[in-house]
């Protein structure tokens, strides 16, 4: 009976810990930005989202696909008044949170020239990828990104570039 | 006479006259009687109530779904677009690397 709880409970444990979102520590970047943007959504509220999303439209349609299956969308961005602001060790703090066997960083983009940085992390699984992390590092503007899920990186990938999403009201925070 | 046999005779006790009792009995039974609240009244207003409430709840949901929409959107709209950009710049990297070996 003892050997049996082991893996049941290590079961249970790892499926939790596959539908969960990143903890990101960002209290202390938060309070030095002059603009934030914060999306908060959770499984019912992306499910929520998808009922309002035409499935007529082609390009919205290819959205409400993609959220069906997610369990939650958390993007925070940042904007400095000057560059500057934040280190190169608040950032890499955000990335030692990714420092974990379930996580894997598949890109690692540092340009010096223009001081971006971008790092795309994955939890591969069976099926495929379950969730995906980016750190976004401008010299004005830090993005994190969590999305937990199976995702598709290149439909998400079209998002922000050809695909036509429309300009949305962004709300930002003004400090 | 002095105070207290003046005051005595004004406020000794007087037995009302039979015709203040009638007067009063008669105005008693002319008073029209409050009518008792109709049933169907409170039901009308319970299920305006009812109405205004779920109309409400339908109202929030609406606005609920719209934000939740628009913010799918915006967020999908950022990741996109940093994925993105570290793709074109893997690409570029990789098609420089190409044109110099």
């Amino acid at each position: 009976m003892k050997t049996a709880g082991f893996p049941l409970a290590f079961v249970m444990f790892a499926g939790l810990a596959a539908g969960q979102q990143v903890k990101w520590n960002y209290e202390k970047l938060a309070a030095r930005a002059s603009d934030s943007v914060d999306v908060d959504l959770d499984g019912s509220l992306l499910r929520l989202a998808a009922k309002f999303l035409s499935s007529d439209d082609p390009d919205q349609a290819k959205v409400k696909k993609m959220v069906e299956g997610l369990k939650g969308i958390y993007v925070k961005t940042f904007e400095f008044k000057s560059p500057g602001e934040y280190s190169p060790a608040d950032v890499d703090a955000f990335r030692a949170q990714l420092r974990s066997p379930e996580w894997q960083r598949i890109v690692g983009v540092h340009s010096k020239e223009e001081g971006e940085d971008v790092d795309v992390y994955i939890k591969p699984e069976a099926k495929g990828i379950g969730g995906l992390a980016i750190i976004a590092a401008e010299p004005k503007e830090l993005t994190l990104v969590n999305i937990v899920g199976p995702i598709d990186l290149d439909s998400l990938s079209e998002l922000g570039g050809h695909f036509n999403i429309p300009e949305l009201e962004v709300e930002k925070k003004k400090k | 006479m002095n105070l207290e046999d003046e005051l005595r005779s004004a406020l000794r006790r007087k037995e009302p006259s039979p015709e203040f009792t009638e007067r009063v009995l008669a105005r008693v039974a002319g008073r029209p009687l409050r009518r008792a609240s109709r049933p169907w009244v409170r039901w009308v207003a319970a299920m305006a109530a009812s109405i205004l409430l779920a109309a409400g709840a339908m109202g929030y949901r609406q606005y609920q779904g719209e934000r939740a929409r628009s913010q799918v959107l915006l967020a999908l709209r950022i990741a996109g677009g940093k994925l993105n950009k570290a793709q074109k710049k893997v690409q570029m990297l990789n098609a420089a690397h190409r044109n110099n070996s």
